[in-house]
């Protein structure tokens, strides 16, 4: 059976395909910074409560960090919405396709991101460490899960020809775990998580030096040096991953393509730069050195993306159908919704700080 | 067919959507009333200089938090993965037209987020003007996100121009987007009131907490009328075709719309109840009534909406089976399986795997396999394969909350084999059971002496072949009813037509003497026909032996309903039981003339062919109790009567207590279609074979069947019931248009296509059993039949122009006292015994020709005649007879 018959025939788009791209990279960048973090700061959470968890006071995190780790759960959520969204928009007919053939993983998504929830918001709430640690475990083995379930859809969806699967197992329960580049893909996303959430932990530290409150947890350049092992292994992983990639794909990134080989390159380039700076115990240039790694690795993602499914897809192929109007109003709204926050912000801000001054 | 299905037989899609679409529904509308219930609250609060009820805002928001932030939001996600999963083309459209309005959705999402967990973090911090400002705008992120969901919403019921011009405004802001807003917005009144008195209950003060519990009510109590209001908006606001398709016609929707009727008012009442003096545990388990209650409410709600939607998933756009309107047509010629992407059978060798796609591809958007939810097993099992056909041809059509099939012929019987054999384990029996018949009878032709006898005697049956229901305990549409005709005629240069001074008495043949014994029309003839009748009396007072009455019409006899059953006591199914008639002198008793006739008469009426069971008499004929109460079940469900029921207690209708029908003279009720536009009209849209063969699935005219009721010269030279009658959707039209005052005709004959006339709208109404088509239209001046002769579409213009009522111009000799019985004229071939139809021709010219022809006069006139005095066109040689009897 030829692959690229079973790819469902896709629906026009409304705007070029360029945008869905531009915002599909900026919301899924925010997304897996977010996530990484959320994902990264709960292990490092865990295994400082596991490993120490005599010690009289709160091991890693004071109780405000962990506070803010719920407002991760819900961004991260938030944002997974939007670039998803725009996922849907280009590559809909692949992952749609993926999902089913995946369906009871992927459903289970949902109820299990529930209760993950729910234990983050017990593991910071209860007053028994042993219900906590347990909330906590719960939690951060169901991002495990949900982690490995993307990665598994976000493979397969690339992979057409696997899809055949279908006709021997219709139940919803094919993985995609075979595949060569499966496990170095889910810990590179493992291991970001990790640095990530090191750089997170040493700016929420920063954060309270700066307001001058006692310092609880692990220092910043603890922080820091998370950052830089974890960006060191990543090195590694990153090889590791580039080298179980189909030859031909694989070279496009040493040579055979020059853009995509440079983006690679520079984000290599800028990891090394940013291990440099951490071990150097510089947060500020090491957190930007970060964010320009994660947008780069992200387009690199997207390229990854559109040289597996060369064979079956371009952006060409889709008909247009325009709605410049609704978009300049979504547009519009984006700015007056950021505005809206912001000065929601701005009321809180204000009140902090009028109860400071008073 | 674009995509690959998810085959959770047990399960199935559908309750994994309604799962989780209820409780999110639920939720997120307390996300909306909720932020306003906060906000005002808080504003209310801080007016009052109130601290107490300060404190209950800040409670109630961290459990409002919990539940919606944090399953509100997840759930909603998991509406869009399940949908995604269970309907991936319905979600591809939906994403790929509304993008931007789900991006635009999606900010709102963010301002939701951002403002709930900055108030509730800053609780304490915040000033009260910062905290009104926050919490209004939460209140005002959450409706405008319930303001664009609501436009996608209502555009999957009622996408308006968006179906003409794909603008994304003309689907947005589409017929029941303001209706269906201002409606949810008064629910989630409702509910933020009922979430309220969660928290509410936990007050410790006693006074507090009836004061706060009094304020919850007020919410619930004053958003419950306008919820009403604008449900009723929102109802009207439905097009004209989705109320009476998705409500009227679909028991399902109602189920649910009283679901959430009594919900209504079990909050209303329970919400009066709560703002009562109760004790605090009262108030606790009405809080927790109330919450399931509540729950309740969003279930019959959002499944109202679901099935108001179907046939779509994407309203008359895509089809549930997310296969596109537009597609339709040419996926009936291309046929599903060479297309659609998703499959691995191709052709239909492989019936069952073939079969088993084709399932997949329509039915399982809906259906479950023995499992939880649309059980398809249930549904199918009383059919036979027949009847499983019948259901997938009509399948859409008057039953419109279900997708048409879509496919070939050939894809269709195949899903019908897989239903037939993997579902309802049984075998395929595709054609009505053949009959084997056993040998043929002989038909002793009764003596004539053409110069010594000086009457001739005439006698028929009136319609040809009269039908029994034949189980009278459950339901009655004809009862044993034979009516015999007879004309005696004295011979002569004049003859004379002779009424005064005789009797005629009729008997029937051995071994039919006592019906009774092989009918159940008896013992419920009271109940059915509201008469106490002896054993073996007929409904007008005749037995199977008696006399005749002279006709009003003063110059025929008949003897009415002789209750002749085709059973006889000893030997198998004859539904041509043969009658003796004679004529004798009144005064002396001389037998004057003497014939036979045959009283035509069948049980084989094939319900059985699609409604399952088997035959009730000897494997002939006679509809089974399986028959008639799978027949009850389905008229029970569709038309919302209780008639199996009512049978069990001894109660059978007459189906002519409701349906009016001119043929037992019965009025029926106002409302209702008569008996034969009801009856075709509704299995027109089902039947799914054509021509003659679909007359011969229930009436008795099977070729190979037990009775083989065509047995005129008309059926010999080829012709079949259509020709006369028109095909079975012509035949309903025709009937229909005769009752188009009455409401139901529309929804019948919407899917009826006529296919000798270019319209349903020429199609000339008709009255059953008195406008039928006339034999003049091929006969023209009694001639020759014109070429490809087609009787359809002219109506005798009343009773007194019925072949069976009519006389030659002469204005005596009914033209069935020569011709034969209608369905039978002469020559006819009797399939049980070749001249059984034609014993008086045979009697009296010794040939099975119309009486008088090939000249032959002299059978009334003792000579020839020379004048067509009778009708136009009659002094000619028979055109008929090279046909081989």
């Amino acid at each position: 059976m030829n692959p690229t018959s079973l790819v469902p025939t896709p629906d026009a788009i409304p705007a070029p395909a360029w945008l869905f791209w531009l915002l599909g990279i900026v919301m899924f960048a925010l997304h897996i910074l977010v996530i990484n973090t959320l994902l990264g700061s709960s292990i490092i959470m865990l295994v400082g409560r596991l490993v120490r968890k005599k010690a009289e006071t709160p091991v890693v995190l004071a109780q405000n960090t962990a506070v803010k780790t719920m407002a991760l759960f819900a961004f991260g959520i938030n944002l997974g919405v939007a670039a998803l969204l725009f996922l849907q928009v280009l590559y809909g007919h692949f992952m749609y396709t993926s999902s089913v053939l995946m369906a009871v993983y992927w459903i289970l998504v949902i109820p299990l991101l529930i209760l993950a929830y729910y234990a983050g918001y017990l593991h910071i709430r209860s007053t028994s460490p042993t219900i906590s640690i347990v909330a906590l475990s719960v939690s951060t083995a169901i991002l495990l899960y949900i982690g490995f379930v993307y990665v598994n859809n976000m493979t397969l969806m690339l992979m057409p020809e696997k899809w055949t699967a279908y006709f021997a197992n219709r139940g919803g329960t094919v993985l995609n775990t075979s595949d060569p580049i499966f496990w170095p893909r889910y810990v590179h996303f493992l291991v970001a998580s990790v640095a990530v959430s090191g750089v997170f932990l040493a700016l929420v530290q920063a954060h309270r030096a700066k307001k001058g409150i006692a310092s609880t947890g692990l220092k910043i350049v603890t922080g820091l040096h998370i950052y830089a092992w974890a960006t060191c292994l990543q090195v590694l992983i990153g090889l590791w991953f580039l080298l179980s990639l189909p030859k031909d794909i694989m070279m496009s990134f040493m040579g055979g393509n020059l853009i995509h080989t440079i983006i690679l390159a520079l984000g290599i380039l800028l990891a090394l730069g940013a291990i440099f700076m951490a071990f150097k115990g510089k947060l500020k240039a090491t957190l930007y050195h970060l964010l320009a790694i994660v947008f780069l690795m992200v387009i690199n993602r997207a390229n990854l993306r559109s040289l597996y499914l060369k064979e079956h897809f371009s952006f060409q192929s889709l008909e247009l159908s325009p709605q410049y109007g609704v978009l300049a109003l979504f547009l519009l709204i984006l700015l007056i919704g950021l505005g809206a926050v912001y000065y929601m912000i701005k009321i809180v801000t204000k009140a902090n700080q009028g109860r400071a001054a008073s | 067919m674009n995509y690959p299905i998810w085959e959770l037989p047990t399960i199935g899609g559908g309750s994994l959507i309604a799962l989780i679409a209820i409780l999110h529904v639920y939720i997120s509308h307390l996300a909306v009333g909720g932020g306003a219930f906060i906000w005002l609250t808080d504003l209310k609060a801080t007016r009052d200089n109130n601290p107490a009820l300060l404190n209950y805002v800040k409670k109630h928001t961290w459990f409002f938090l919990l539940i919606t932030m944090v399953f509100g939001g997840v759930s909603g996600v998991g509406i869009w993965f399940i949908i995604a999963l269970v309907n991936p083309a319905a979600t591809s459209s939906l994403i790929h037209s509304f993008v931007f309005g789900w991006a635009i959705e999606w900010v709102f999402f963010v301002g939701e987020i951002a403002a709930l967990l900055l108030y509730h973090y800053n609780f304490d911090k915040l000033d009260a003007k910062g905290r009104h400002t926050l919490a209004f705008f939460y209140f005002l992120f959450a409706w405008l996100s319930l303001a664009v969901i609501n436009g996608i919403l209502a555009f999957m019921l009622t996408p308006g121009k968006w179906l003409e011009t794909g603008n994304f405004w003309h689907g947005f802001i589409n017929p029941t987007y303001f209706s269906q807003l201002f409606f949810r917005t008064a629910v989630m009144g409702m509910i933020a009131g009922l979430f309220g008195y969660v928290t509410a209950v936990f007050e410790k003060d006693k006074n507090f907490r009836s004061t706060l519990i009094r304020y919850c009510s007020r919410w619930l109590l004053l958003s419950i009328p306008f919820m009403v209001v604008f449900g009723i908006w929102y109802y009207f606001s439905l097009p004209a075709e989705v109320r009476s398709v998705s409500f009227a016609a679909n028991p399902q929707t109602m189920a649910a719309v009283n679901i959430m009727l009594a919900a209504t008012v079990v909050i209303f009442c329970a919400g009066v109840f709560m703002s009562l003096k109760v004790g605090r545990i009262v108030q606790v388990l009405l809080t927790i009534i109330l919450l399931v209650v509540g729950l309740g409410w969003m279930g019959g709600f959002e499944y109202t909406r679901e099935v108001a939607r179907k046939p779509y998933v994407l309203g008359q756009f895509m089809y549930s089976t997310s296969i596109f309107k537009k597609d339709v047509e040419s996926l009936n010629k291309s046929g599903v399986l060479p297309v659609a992407k998703w499959t691995s059978v191709r052709d239909l060798h492989d019936k069952i795997a073939a079969g088993r796609e084709l399932f997949n591809v329509q039915c399982l958007s809906c259906h479950t396999i023995e499992g939880i939810r649309n059980d398809i097993a249930p549904k199918m099992e009383m059919f036979p394969y027949m009847g499983v056909m019948a259901q997938l041809f009509g399948q859409g059509t008057v039953q419109g909350y279900m997708p048409p099939f879509v496919g070939t012929r050939a894809e269709m019987a195949t899903l019908a084999a897989f239903i037939t054999t993997e579902i309802n384990n049984t075998a395929i029996q595709e054609k009505p059971e053949p009959y084997n018949p056993p040998a043929l009878l002989q038909t002793d032709i009764p003596d004539f002496d053409s110069k010594t006898d000086a009457y001739v005697l005439f006698v028929w049956n009136d319609l040809g072949m009269h039908c029994i229901s034949d189980c009278d305990r459950w339901f009655v549409i004809l009862p044993p009813a034979n009516t015999l005709e007879a004309q005696l005629i004295k011979r002569g240069a004049l003859p004379e037509m002779i009424t005064d001074g005789i009797e005629m008495s009729y008997v029937v043949e051995t071994g039919f003497e006592n019906p009774a014994a092989h009918s159940e029309f008896w013992t419920y003839a009271q109940q059915n026909f509201g008469v106490e009748l002896g054993k073996n009396i007929g409904l007008a007072g005749k037995k199977v032996t008696g006399s005749f009455d002279l006709d009003e019409n003063g110059i025929s006899f008949h003897a009415k309903m002789i209750p002749v059953m085709p059973y006889p006591d000893d030997g198998p199914y004859n539904p041509y039981p043969l009658f003796t008639v004679e004529a004798k002198d009144a005064k002396t008793g001389v037998v004057l003339a003497s014939t036979r006739v045959v009283a035509p008469t069948s049980t084989e009426m094939g319900c059985r062919n699609c409604h399952g069971g088997e035959w009730a008499w000897q494997g002939a004929a006679g509809v089974s109790d399986v028959t008639a109460v799978n027949i009850l079940k389905a008229h029970d469900r569709l038309s919302n009567t209780n008639l199996y029921d009512k049978a069990l207690k001894g109660q059978p209708q007459l189906c002519q207590s409701c349906h009016a029908d001119p043929a037992v003279g019965a009025a029926g009720k106002p409302a209702h279609l008569n008996l034969s536009a009801a009856i075709h009209g509704w299995h027109a849209n089902y039947m799914y074979v054509d021509g003659g063969d679909a007359c011969a699935m229930c009436h008795p005219a099977n070729r190979n069947g037990s009775t083989r009721c065509l047995r005129s010269l008309h059926a010999t030279i080829g012709l079949e019931c259509t020709h006369c009658h028109g095909s079975m959707q012509e035949h309903a039209l025709g009937l229909l248009r005769g009752q188009e005052e009455k409401k139901s005709a529309a929804r019948l004959m919407n899917n009826l296509k006529p296919t000798q006339v270019a319209s349903a709208a020429e199609v000339n109404p008709r009255t059953p059993w008195l406008n039928e088509p006339d034999c003049l239209t091929c006969h023209v001046d009694f001639g020759a039949p014109t070429p490809n002769p087609s009787a359809y579409n002219v109506w005798t213009a009343g009773p007194e122009e019925l072949y069976r009522m009519r006389t030659g111009v002469e204005g005596s000799i009914r033209c069935q006292a020569c011709h034969g019985a209608t369905h039978a004229i002469y020559p006819a071939i009797n399939g049980i015994s070749v001249h059984r139809d034609n014993i008086q021709p045979m009697q009296y010219s010794n040939m099975p020709y119309p009486i008088g022809a090939n000249f032959s006069c002299e059978v009334c006139h003792k000579q020839k005649k020379q004048d067509s005095i009778h009708h136009l066109n009659m002094e000619r040689p028979v055109r008929n007879e090279k046909i081989k009897m």
